[in-house]
């Protein structure tokens, strides 16, 4: 039974760290462009598909293809902006709608490109690591690090570099931020294509762990929005830390009570802790 | 005087033969009543509640379920589908509105609970077959003077009883935004601190505003299931909250009468078109965006901005 | 008296806005309350109109507790404010806006039976007595001119009268007004002091809170200074402005020794 137990807690932080990697979008895109970007399940649903593209069908080492699917992402991310979100700032309801009208579109175009058959991508590593009585496939390591790392780094870069220290700076006071030099559009702009490109990593590495379908945007994207409440809207450790948390819950929930509810459990989580520290556990009441 | 828009719906079947064309309609009136009771919440008060689509479902399968099962009357039936969503909308809207969650976080709090909804009727294979749906057999009997009792079957049947319902939803939320409680809505919506220190109970009319809107959405969900005859957990999906809102905002949220423009369009345009699934998605994704970004007021309400600037 | 404030203290966080601040106020007269920036002023205003609960202290108003209690339940007791920076319904006119604010009048007036309005055949009645009373309140604060234009048209000064009708419609006992003179110009403060004696022979009792001390010498009948979240002198306009330590606070220590 313990076994079990850390066998499934594992796995949940693994799972954790790919609703990260969104819930880190999704709080970046909040706070700099003061939108939900609700598409951004669709950019990690395109990363994955191009990943796929790429290793399965083009042949292409993963290490490479990995490169120009995040790119793809980012593209299609850098199109979105110009488009769409660039006339939404700052207006929630409609940043949401949008991107609504968004995801309409781009599952829509996978749907035509790729159709409801589930693609799975072949092994880019395979094999386990054997820990205690358990084996962990070296896959979904793998997958672990380079998400948390991504996410370091970012807050890294966030927190040291100039871009980060304006950025900071955007979040807290727009106006100041503007009249000290701050090229405002072109901050926001970089952090939507930023977070799409983030979004588009995720997608390369779930490639590689599970099967793929036009339709998986649409539950990541809500767990991505459901880590970054929890974890709170603007702090980035957050996000990986609410990933991990809603990771482990849905996981550790699924033994003890009915998997079929699996989705229910970050649900209630969430909604419980919205209504008691609507901050979220590391936030700052925006 | 706004009466007389209604006239040609009156005569409309007369006129076309067609019950392809008839039976657009008899959807447009039904989802013109879901379309135009979420304006009440959304447009007038300014919420944007995620909860529409689960109390249209959720009405939909108590409905049909205690008809079937208890055999019942429509009518009967619509009873306790009324009165569970009147006691989840209070339930819910207390939740929600007293620990005064902001706009954001009040969409997703309802959008978990309209989730969890269809979790649980999606799962509940013994009462509500899963993901197989249900049929839904029985049909609504009206009773005319003169006539007794009519079976409402067919499509003359049902578009002039889907009609009826529609023109009752728009006559009730006409009364309720024209009185004092359409005014504590719009206060709301403009400015909820001052309506506050103004001595409005800015809980007391969210959670009015909310439990009538899903109530009227109650209607709708079991009309829809009757004339279909057939439900299922998607009924309480996030798609079909999603349609209801662009129906609204593209007919306009500033009006009584916007959303129902929206139903139509949304509902006609894709059996107009002959479209595969996927270019409608598109199609409908496009229109979304067009309209939030061109339209902000949707058409009536541009067409309402145009009388009034010439 | 009609407002006793008991040792009302707030913190934020580790900052003391206000300390063990204790004052009355009696039916009838108008109250002005000064003091620089930082004093606690509008914290103090807050705390009575229920925008923000107290840290400690009590509030009484008719000798019945009223700290901590939501805002909208001590505008129906009787005690209503306005916004240092007029919050206005912008979309609306100005005669709606008076319109909205008339909610707690219906109710006070009608009751349940107000209920009557959504009745298919409506009576107008109750409209028409509302109506009446809109059309008063909106002359009192001279604004019958601008009353179809949307508020977000108007003028500084005409938005801070329409705070001040809005607030009045309420039919309040007690008028709290932050900053009203604030941001206006010779012409506009004398017409709101017009307006706010109006106000007092109509039976009003009014506190005033502003940092333009002659408005409030001119205006007021008792005056109460504040300085970093304490009264620090209490009585008559001219006597308070001239208090050593009132001097201190404004001018600085010179000015008092001299």
């Amino acid at each position: 039974m313990l076994q079990l137990l850390v066998g499934q807690t594992l796995n949940g932080v693994i799972v954790g760290t790919l609703y990260g990697i969104i819930a880190l979008g999704v709080t970046l895109t909040f706070g700099i462009t003061g939108i939900v970007n609700f598409a951004l399940g669709e950019f990690m649903m395109i990363g994955a598909y191009v990943t796929w593209y790429l290793f399965d069908v083009a042949g292409l080492p993963y290490p490479v293809a990995i490169w120009p699917a995040v790119a793809v992402a980012a593209g299609c991310g850098f199109a979105a902006d110009q488009l769409l979100f660039r006339f939404t700032r700052n207006n929630l309801i409609n940043g949401l709608l949008v991107s609504i009208g968004l995801i309409s579109i781009i599952e829509a175009a996978a749907l035509l490109l790729w159709t409801t058959t589930p693609k799975d991508m072949g092994y880019v590593l395979s094999g386990a690591v054997r820990l205690g009585g358990m084996s962990l496939p070296k896959m979904k390591l793998v997958v672990f690090a380079l998400l948390a790392a991504v996410m370091f780094l970012t807050y890294a870069a966030l927190s040291r570099t100039w871009i980060g220290r304006a950025a900071y700076a955007f979040s807290q006071n727009p106006e100041a931020a503007m009249l000290m030099g701050v090229r405002t559009q072109v901050l926001q702009s970089t952090v939507v294509v930023y977070s799409t490109a983030l979004a588009g990593f995720g997608g390369a590495l779930y490639a590689t762990l599970y099967s793929l379908e036009p339709s998986m945007g649409g539950l990541y994207i809500l767990k991505g929005v459901e880590a970054a409440i929890l974890g709170g809207i603007g702090s980035l450790i957050g996000s990986l830390a609410g990933g991990i948390i809603l990771g482990v819950t849905e996981a550790v929930g699924s033994i003890y009570l009915p998997s079929a509810f699996r989705d229910a459990y970050g649900l209630i989580f969430v909604v419980a802790i919205l209504l008691y520290q609507p901050s979220g556990l590391f936030g700052a009441e925006r | 005087m706004k009466a007389l828009l209604w006239v040609p719906f009156l005569v409309f079947p007369a006129l076309v033969q067609s019950n392809f064309i008839l039976s657009i309609f008899i959807f447009s009136f039904i989802l013109a009543i879901a379309a135009v009771s979420f304006n009440l919440i959304f447009g007038f008060t300014g919420q944007l509640s995620m909860f529409h689509a689960a109390a249209f479902g959720i009405a939909a399968y108590i409905t049909s379920l205690t008809a079937s099962f208890f055999h019942v009357s429509f009518w009967l039936a619509l009873l306790p589908a009324i009165g569970f969503t009147i006691l989840i909308s209070l339930i819910i809207g207390s939740i929600c509105f007293n620990f005064q969650l902001r706009a954001f976080y009040f969409a997703v709090v309802t959008l978990a609970f309209s989730e969890l909804a269809r979790l649980v009727i999606l799962n509940w294979n013994s009462v509500t077959n899963g993901t197989l749906g249900l049929m839904v057999l029985d049909k609504p009997f009206v009773w005319a003077p003169g006539a007794g009792l009519i079976k409402i079957d067919g499509v003359f049947g049902w578009y002039f009883f889907s009609l009826a319902a529609l023109i009752f939803t728009v006559a009730v939320c006409s009364l309720v935004l024209g009185s004092w409680i359409g005014r504590c809505f719009a206060a709301i919506r403009l400015n909820e601190d001052l309506a506050q220190t103004l001595g409005i109970d800015t809980f007391r009319y969210k959670l009015l505003s909310f439990t009538l809107a899903n109530t009227l959405a109650a209607i709708a969900g079991s009309l829809y299931a009757f004339y279909t005859g057939y439900i299922e957990p998607n009924y309480l999906g996030i798609n079909q909250s999603l349609d209801i809102i662009s129906m609204v905002l593209l007919g306009g949220r500033s009006s009584i009468l916007g959303p129902i423009a929206g139903a139509f369009v949304l509902t006609g345009l894709p059996h107009m078109i002959d479209l595969s699934g996927e270019a409608r998605a598109i199609l409908y994704g496009l229109v979304l965006i067009l309209t939030i970004l061109i339209l902000p007021q949707g058409l009536i309400g541009t067409l309402a901005s145009w009388r009034r600037a010439a | 008296m009609l407002l006793d404030v008991i040792e009302l203290s707030k913190r934020f966080g580790g900052l003391s806005a206000l300390s063990d601040v204790s004052l009355s106020i009696a039916a009838g007269e108008i109250v002005g309350i000064f003091g620089p920036n930082g004093s606690g002023k509008t914290t103090l205003i807050n705390l009575v109109a229920g925008i923000i609960a107290p840290s400690a202290g009590r509030i009484l108003w008719k000798a019945g507790e009223i700290q901590g209690q939501r805002p909208h339940a001590i505008a129906a007791a009787g005690v209503v404010k306005t916004f240092q920076n007029p919050q206005l319904f912008l979309e609306l006119s100005i005669y709606d806006n008076v319109a909205i604010a008339s909610h707690l009048r219906l109710q006070r007036q009608f009751g349940l039976s107000r209920l009557t309005e959504l009745l298919p055949w409506r009576d107008t009645s109750q409209r028409v007595q509302v109506a009446d009373a809109i059309d008063r309140v909106v002359a009192l604060c001279r604004l019958e001119g601008v009353r179809d234009r949307t508020a977000a048209s108007l003028s500084y000064g005409q938005e801070k009268m329409l705070g001040v009708a809005m607030a009045m419609m309420c039919e309040p006992e007690l008028l709290l007004l932050d900053e009203p003179a604030s941001g206006l110009g010779e012409d506009e403060t004398r017409t709101l002091e017009e307006v706010l004696r109006d106000l007092r022979d109509c039976g009003t009792t009014l506190c005033v809170i502003d940092h333009k001390v002659d408005f409030l010498a001119r205006i007021a009948d008792r005056a109460i200074a504040l300085q970093q979240g304490s009264v620090i002198a209490e009585g008559a306009p001219g006597k308070v402005l001239r208090h050593p330590r009132v001097v201190e606070a404004y001018l600085g220590r010179q000015h008092a020794r001299a």
